[in-house]
């Protein structure tokens, strides 16, 4: 079993698909316990990665290789190393809790609900641990269209609008970047006269600037557009406000992350000249800046408790881009925390509106206030998400933005100043929408009934705050995973290649 | 003396005739009729390109196309009159239920 | 040569039993009709095999070169063979509904497949010739087999008329080349156009009308006007018939017809057919966006298919030229897989005032979800999104163009996926977040069209999976 540890993580989720569609659709509570044991199943099954996993080993773990379309050169062949580990464990956490927070949230359509978050997780674990560009591309696309739906069926007022603005966005992105995919192939082809999508042979392909510029520009293009970066981002206030609670947890949480793992794990190691080039690192790092000040600038102005914490994300996602494009050391490591930092605050950030939004129906950050009184259990929780997402010391996002922080420092002092800026920045709308909608005197009457955390919405933060202490307090494991393919990616884009 | 070149002018301006035909009129059996000039253009070709070159081919294609016309003017005129039952006209303009 | 023997004389026996079915219509006597035109391709197939079995990788000749029996001709007979074999299967309840069951409709089918079989292998103008009318009457006739309504009078009088004229500028084009050649073969002409003057008046002007009537025949911009209209009009079945059978028989002419005799003016044809590769994807996918019928909608998102199809040969290198193969295969199972959707919406409920447009298959998820999500899988396909069929036939074209350094051309082909993305999920986003319309009934299918689904989406979605043995398939479909 061991030998195919992943796959049977990958495909658990599809097998998950098939006793879900043999459930009558009026069995409600059955198709939940169904949905939700598979994607407990699931993420207990990768806590045997975490045992497993040899953080002092270099290269891919637990990698499985089987021919697959022959032809054309694609095989079946995945691994991990520290990165996508992080990223696996993430994706399977917030897919068990994404799950598990739809019980009273979602009545409507629950087998097509359930069966498209078995999809989605198949799709997304399969992004983070392809090691064949083809069948990462496959995954990749595969992750946009049970996606789509979420958003179309279950989402808010404007739903339909928000799924097709993403779904075209996310594919025009992801069908350029096919092209940078192909291009090197192409190249590889011609120096080695073998045609492989293989990640580890595509390596050791030596391109003209040109056709590197190419590749690297058109897997940017696929990349940032997902991440988002700035000015690629105006799907995701949209799609993030539209979806349904679960919906967006995924979004944010594992979704955005898998642009920044692209950058990381494909971007700078196969176009490592072109990405390194110091118009390219400087064009990059200003649009991350842009886009962690505007993305906290909006936040001030939202009236929208979802629409905040959406634009938040921009932000936060600028610090992890900002990270990577120092090219250093802690930049890139410091990114590569952050993301997982980022899936945690901001997936509590959305439970959070998620818990609100399903007893009071409404996102106005006005409809609240005092909620404190109301709903002492959820303040606490708010206010520990809140502290992880603006950096405070002992929770997670001050490690990880330290870090980025530190990295940015040592490429350039500017970028530090004013990245430090956005840490500033969200403190400030983080901590006034806490004041508006937790602190003060009960504005509304009606909110004087809302029910405090039920023990299944406890069961959900739990494990998200026991992280983010984990990481706030001992962040070394997790940084101890990460050396490895870091040092990796930075000796390679600096050192070695050059 | 007559040569290959004046039947391939006359078969141009044959040609030429019935595209215009095609273009410009509305009457369907006008259109019709502005088909089978350039269905003949080719067969003039064909038959005077096998007296030049003294090639039985060329007079076996223009049989092939006679017959070909004939069906198609078999279906085309059957189709009209099918549509005539339902709608009393022969103009293309007045043909107008599908559009975009 | 047997397989269109078989196809002639089982379409001409269909044809002649209609006086079987009388005024009484008698089911028993439908369903011999039926099983005896199933039987007619059931023949086909087995003789199609025998000849795969017998070829082994040549290149066999017939009637002094007339016809020639080669791994690109089967590849594309195997295509017609299926697209026929959906179509009979789907039309049976279909006929049933608009009362129009004759004998004749299947005799048409298995005769326009016989014109196709010349279509691939004639290597003689006078056997493409004859073949493509053969084919081009059939359909004319099933395009307007709905004697009783005028959508479907007017769609064949149009297509009729545009085919017509497309089909006597074909042979003007061929009157004039064989007056160059000498010869009807397409190998002589082919030596002749390498060995003569090109600059001769008489050449170019056959070459370009006979260009042109084959753009008319796979429906490229700007000679695609009578797509949307046939393909609108005509019952389901037929356009589901025309837009993958014809479609597919007038590429493997227009293929032939490039690489053997026009082989050697790559440079000059190349330039043209750009312009035209990228027309019909432009004026395909943005007319589609507007569309309200079902049926409309993929007609003009098959002219952006055409539009892919040409850069496979614009490419023209061993990648683009399997890419073709491939993209026309899935292309065949996955728009036949839409339309046999579309045609299943049809019920005996609805009447004849069902205009098959985006109403009626609103809220169909509710309904009916398992051909809900069938056609989002055969939208996704005509999308190209892996992991279905499409993205095989996407990706083969794009790898060709990348490899022949047509960078734009693959930017602008790649974008337009998307724009795609956005008119076919207009139908879905109707199938699953629409309200379901107060005339729309259940789909009450029967055998032969769940057969056919069958049929329809196990290949597309194994194609998708695991393309590798119709890859390999594809791969004798080269011209050698």
């Amino acid at each position: 079993m061991n030998g195919h540890l992943l796959s049977i993580l990958l495909f658990l989720p599809l097998a998950g698909l098939i006793p879900l569609l043999l459930i009558p659709s009026d069995q409600k509570r059955s198709l939940k316990l169904c949905a939700n044991a598979v994607m407990l199943a699931g993420f207990l099954l990768s806590l045997l990665l975490v045992f497993q996993f040899d953080a002092a080993a270099a290269g891919y773990q637990f990698t499985e290789n089987a021919p697959w379309i022959p032809s054309i050169g694609a095989s079946y062949n995945v691994g991990i190393d520290g990165i996508s580990l992080l990223l696996v464990m993430l994706t399977t956490l917030i897919g068990f809790l994404a799950t598990m927070s739809s019980w009273s949230a979602v009545e409507d359509r629950l087998k097509e609900y359930y069966a498209l978050f078995l999809i989605l997780q198949t799709g997304m674990l399969g992004v983070f641990i392809s090691l064949d560009l083809f069948l990462f591309y496959v995954f990749w696309e595969v992750v946009l269209i049970p996606m789509y739906f979420i958003i179309g069926i279950w989402g808010g007022p404007r739903r339909l609008y928000a799924a097709i603005k993403f779904f075209v966005y996310t594919l025009a992105g992801s069908v350029l970047m096919l092209l940078g995919i192909l291009t090197l192939y192409f190249q590889h082809a011609q120096e080695y006269n073998v045609y492989t999508f293989d990640l580890a042979r595509l390596l050791n392909t030596h391109m003209a600037m040109g056709a590197e510029q190419f590749v690297f520009w058109t897997l940017f293009l696929g990349f940032a557009i997902k991440v988002p970066m700035f000015p690629f981002h105006t799907w995701l206030p949209d799609a993030h406000v539209e979806a349904p609670t679960a919906g967006s947890v995924v979004l944010a949480g594992v979704m955005l992350k898998m642009g920044a793992y692209g950058f990381v794990r494909f971007s700078l190691p196969l176009a490592p000249h072109a990405a390194s080039e110091p118009w390219v690192v400087n064009t990059i790092a200003t649009l991350s800046i842009v886009a962690i000040l505007y993305g906290a600038l909006v936040c001030l102005m939202q009236k929208d408790w979802k629409r905040l914490v959406a634009y938040s994300s921009v932000s936060h996602m600028g610090f992890v881009t900002l990270g990577i494009f120092a090219l250093n050391y802690n930049g890139i490591a410091g990114g590569m925390l952050q993301q997982i930092n980022h899936g945690i605050s901001t997936g509590m950030l959305f439970l959070i509106v998620g818990v609100v939004y399903e007893r009071r129906h409404s996102r106005e950050i006005s409809a609240y206030g005092g909620l404190a009184h109301v709903m002492p259990n959820l303040a606490v929780v708010f206010a520990i998400a809140m502290w992880s997402s603006a950096a405070l010391p002992l929770l997670n996002g001050f490690i990880g933005e330290f870090t980025i922080l530190a990295g940015a420092f040592a490429a350039n002092k500017l970028w530090a100043v004013l990245a430090s800026l956005g840490v500033i920045l969200a403190a400030a709308y983080l901590l006034w929408l806490y004041q508006r909608t937790m602190l003060g005197e009960v504005t509304h009457e009606i909110n004087r009934k809302l029910r405090d955390l039920s023990l299944r919405e406890w069961a959900i933060f739990l494990p998200l705050i026991a992280w983010a202490v984990w990481i706030g307090v001992y962040p070394k494991p997790h940084f101890d995973v990460l050396d490895k393919p870091v040092r990796a990616i930075v000796e390679r884009v600096t050192g070695g290649a050059r | 003396m007559i040569t290959s070149t004046h039947y391939l002018v006359l078969g141009g301006l044959l040609a030429l005739i019935g595209t215009l035909g095609v273009l410009t009129r509305r009457n369907v059996v006008v259109i019709l009729m502005s088909i089978e000039l350039i269905l003949n253009a080719a067969n003039l070709n064909l038959v005077a390109f096998a007296r030049e070159l003294n090639q039985i081919q060329g007079q076996v294609f223009a049989v092939f196309v006679i017959a070909i016309a004939v069906a198609e003017a078999s279906v085309g005129l059957g189709i009209l009159i099918a549509l005539f039952r339902n709608k009393e006209t022969v103009d293309a303009g007045e043909i107008d239920l599908l559009k975009w | 040569m047997l397989p269109a023997l078989a196809l002639a004389s089982f379409g001409c026996v269909v044809l002649l039993l209609e006086f079987l079915l009388g005024k009484a219509r008698a089911a028993a006597a439908r369903q011999w009709i039926l099983g005896l035109s199933l039987t007619g391709l059931a023949v086909t197939a087995w003789t199609l095999w025998a000849q795969q079995q017998a070829l082994d990788g040549r290149r066999l000749t017939a009637f002094s070169g007339a016809i020639s029996v080669d791994g690109f001709a089967l590849f594309f007979n195997w295509i017609f063979l299926v697209a026929s074999l959906v179509t009979i299967l789907i039309s049976y309840r279909y006929l049933e509904i608009e009362g129009e069951e004759h004998a004749e409709y299947y005799g048409l089918i298995l005769l326009a497949q016989c014109g196709m079989y010349f279509l691939a292998t004639g290597t003689d103008l006078v056997t493409i010739f004859v073949g493509l009318e053969l084919m081009a009457l059939s359909f004319y006739i099933l395009v307007g087999f709905l004697r009783g309504e005028r959508r479907s009078n007017e769609a064949a009088l149009k297509y009729f008329l545009l085919g017509v004229f497309s089909s006597a500028l074909m042979a003007y084009g061929f009157s004039l080349l064989f007056g160059v050649a000498g010869s009807t073969r397409l190998k002589d002409i082919g030596t002749a156009i390498q060995a003569g003057d090109l600059h001769d008046p008489i050449l170019l002007m056959g070459l370009a009308v006979t260009t042109v009537a084959l753009l008319f025949k796979i429906s490229a911009v700007p000679f695609h006007m009578w797509a949307p209209d046939a393909y609108e009009g005509a019952p389901t079945p037929v356009t589901a018939f025309l837009s993958v059978g014809s479609k597919a028989a007038s590429f493997a002419l227009l293929l032939r017809f490039f690489l053997e005799p026009l082989g050697a003016l790559r440079d000059a044809w190349q330039p043209l057919l750009v312009a035209v590769a990228v027309l019909s994807m432009t004026a395909g996918n943005l007319a589609a966006i507007t569309q309200t019928n079902l049926k409309r909608l993929i007609a003009y998102s098959s002219i952006s298919h055409a539009g892919y199809m040409l850069l496979g040969l614009v490419a023209g290198n061993e990648t683009g030229l399997q890419g073709i193969a491939v993209y026309v295969l899935v292309y065949t199972f996955t728009n036949l897989g839409a339309l046999l959707v579309v045609a299943a919406l049809r019920s005996k409920g609805a009447g004849r005032g069902t205009e098959e447009d985006l109403n009626d298959i609103s809220g169909l998820a509710q309904r009916n979800p398992a051909y809900a999500a069938l056609m989002v899988v055969f939208l996704l396909s005509l999308a190209g999104l892996p992991p279905t069929a499409g993205f095989i036939g996407k990706y083969y074209i794009f790898l060709s163009l990348i490899q022949t350094g047509h960078t734009v051309l693959a930017v602008i082909a790649t974008l337009y996926v998307a724009v795609a993305i956005f008119y076919y999920f207009r139908i879905v986003k109707r199938m699953y977040m629409g309200e379901a319309a107060e005339r729309a009934s259940l789909i009450s299918s029967s055998l032969g069209v769940r057969v056919a689904l069958g049929i329809t989406t196990a290949a597309t979605i194994v194609i998708g999976l695991y393309p590798e043995p119709f890859l390999r398939f594809a791969e004798i479909s080269l011209l050698r």
